[in-house]
């Protein structure tokens, strides 16, 4: 009679319990048993919802994604440009490829080099061009769906403007929002400095009664910062703010203020 | 009447971000970075260091979207596994070995091919459910698949921790996932095939 791993083992390895011989036994079998990898893939169904018994947890702030998605339009372009690199470090090959015999050959090579220069600063003319094509065409998005955003915020019932004026010190900052408290909507668009090294510049709403609310933190738009977030529909501001924070933004404002001003 | 638009399902925003799609990734986060948050501050008990695993996870699955099969698997499913080993990892300073182990995290070998996470009532009702069997669970097999799952644990680990026989520890953590297994028999949880 065949022997199969132990009963208990399945769910020890989907939850990452099992370990030394045990652990390297039970792959053994696995590999070679399909009755056991069904064990397995069953016991691995169960593990992957234990996590939803976690507790609900606060949403993660807002600058988690703001950075996530500068890193991933960052990368893009990257990828754009190593794909350009790439090109023409092929065509540099390709060139130490073209046959060399006699005079002919001479004349052959000569003559290549100088369409290899030519293609080869061509193509790095292309990549900077990708790059600068990939780069607006993302700002393009950006700042068309902020104009969308702005049409709609500004054609509910509601919507206040508000401008916010730099705090002594802080030189070439300032800013406008809009802000509809029954939508909860926020869309600000300003000036700024750039923030320092591992800080980010986050908008606060500072409602009649209580502590400041996070709106959302600032993304980099060509040269202007731009933010769209959402607060709990209905409360009523008081003022707005934003300050340096690190990291991703806090909870609740701990850096210096840049930008204040007063709603309504 | 119109019908309500139905959301994009994740197989076709895999398929965008594989193209570049920039709103892809930002539907993906809007739809899941609150369930895998939720795991990521339970296992870290540290939200900054939680929101920056989440933020990896979603750069990564930018990186390696060509990476997922929908037709293999559940893509939430398939995070919420490489979020709870990364942050296991972090955890207990394995990053490194993970990373040599399990090609960043991103195989496909492990996945999970018939829950249904996509459809958020869905994913309510699985929550509903997972939570209602753990805590109906023995509390001592509770706690040995809390350990485990929740603090990376080894059967070894667990043994010393709660004082318990290996035996024990073992026969527990089979008990208690048994238990599980009625989440998965009325059929409700499995996936659709809308992916």
């Amino acid at each position: 009679m065949e022997r199969h791993v132990n009963p208990e083992d399945p769910d020890l390895y989907a939850l990452g319990a099992l370990e030394g011989e045990e652990k390297q036994a039970f792959e053994a079998h696995v590999r070679a048993c399909a009755q056991c990898a069904e064990a397995l893939a069953e016991a691995q169904q169960r593990a992957a919802v234990l996590g939803l018994a976690a507790d609900a947890a606060p949403e993660p702030l807002p600058g988690v994604k703001t950075q996530l998605m500068q890193r991933a339009r960052a990368e893009r372009a990257q990828g754009m440009a190593r794909r350009a690199a790439r090109a023409v470090e092929t065509r540099r090959q390709s060139w130490w490829l073209t046959p060399a015999l006699g005079v002919a050959t001479l004349i052959f090579a000569t003559l290549a080099g100088w369409f290899w220069m030519r293609d080869s600063l061509d193509v790095e003319r292309i990549q900077v061009l990708e790059n600068q094509l990939a780069l607006a065409q993302s700002q393009s998005r950006d700042i068309a769906r902020a104009a969308d955003e702005t049409d709609h915020l500004l054609g509910m019932p509601g919507t206040m403007r508000v401008s916010l004026a730099a705090m002594p010190g802080v030189p070439m900052a300032r800013a406008g929002l809009l802000y509809n408290a029954r939508m909860g909507m926020v869309l600000c668009t300003g000036e700024l400095p750039p923030a320092p090294k591992g800080k980010i510049y986050q908008l606060w709403l500072v409602p009649m009664k209580g502590a400041p609310m996070s709106v959302s933190v600032f993304a980099e738009m060509g040269n202007r910062m731009t933010l769209m977030g959402r607060v709990t529909p209905g409360v009523q501001a008081k003022a707005f703010a934003v300050t340096v924070e690190p990291g991703f933004g806090m909870p609740q404002p701990t850096g210096p203020k840049v930008l204040v001003g007063a709603a309504g | 009447m119109t019908a309500p638009m139905q959301p994009a399902p994740d197989s076709a925003l895999v398929e965008r971000m594989m193209a570049g799609d920039e709103n892809a990734l930002s539907t993906l986060y809007d739809r899941y970075s609150g369930m895998l948050f939720a795991v990521l501050v339970r296992i870290l008990k540290d939200t900054h260091a939680a929101e920056e695993v989440l933020q990896d996870l979603f750069l990564q699955l930018w990186r390696s979207a060509a990476r997922f099969d929908a037709k293999r698997g559940s893509l939430p499913a398939w995070l919420m596994v490489i979020a709870r080993n990364r942050a296991i990892s972090r955890l207990r300073g394995r990053e490194r070995l993970l990373v040599q182990d399990d090609d960043d995290g991103f195989s496909m070998e492990n996945l999970p091919a018939a829950v249904n996470l996509e459809d958020e009532a869905s994913r309510a009702e699985l929550t509903r459910k997972v939570r209602a069997a753990m805590a109906a669970l023995p509390e001592e097999q509770r706690e040995a698949v809390e350990l485990a799952y929740f603090e990376g644990m080894t059967q070894t680990e667990i043994a010393a921790r709660t004082g318990s026989p290996l035996g024990t520890v073992k026969s527990r953590v089979r008990a208690a996932m048994q238990s599980l297994k009625q989440i998965f028999d009325d059929g409700t949880t499995r996936q659709s095939g809308r992916s």
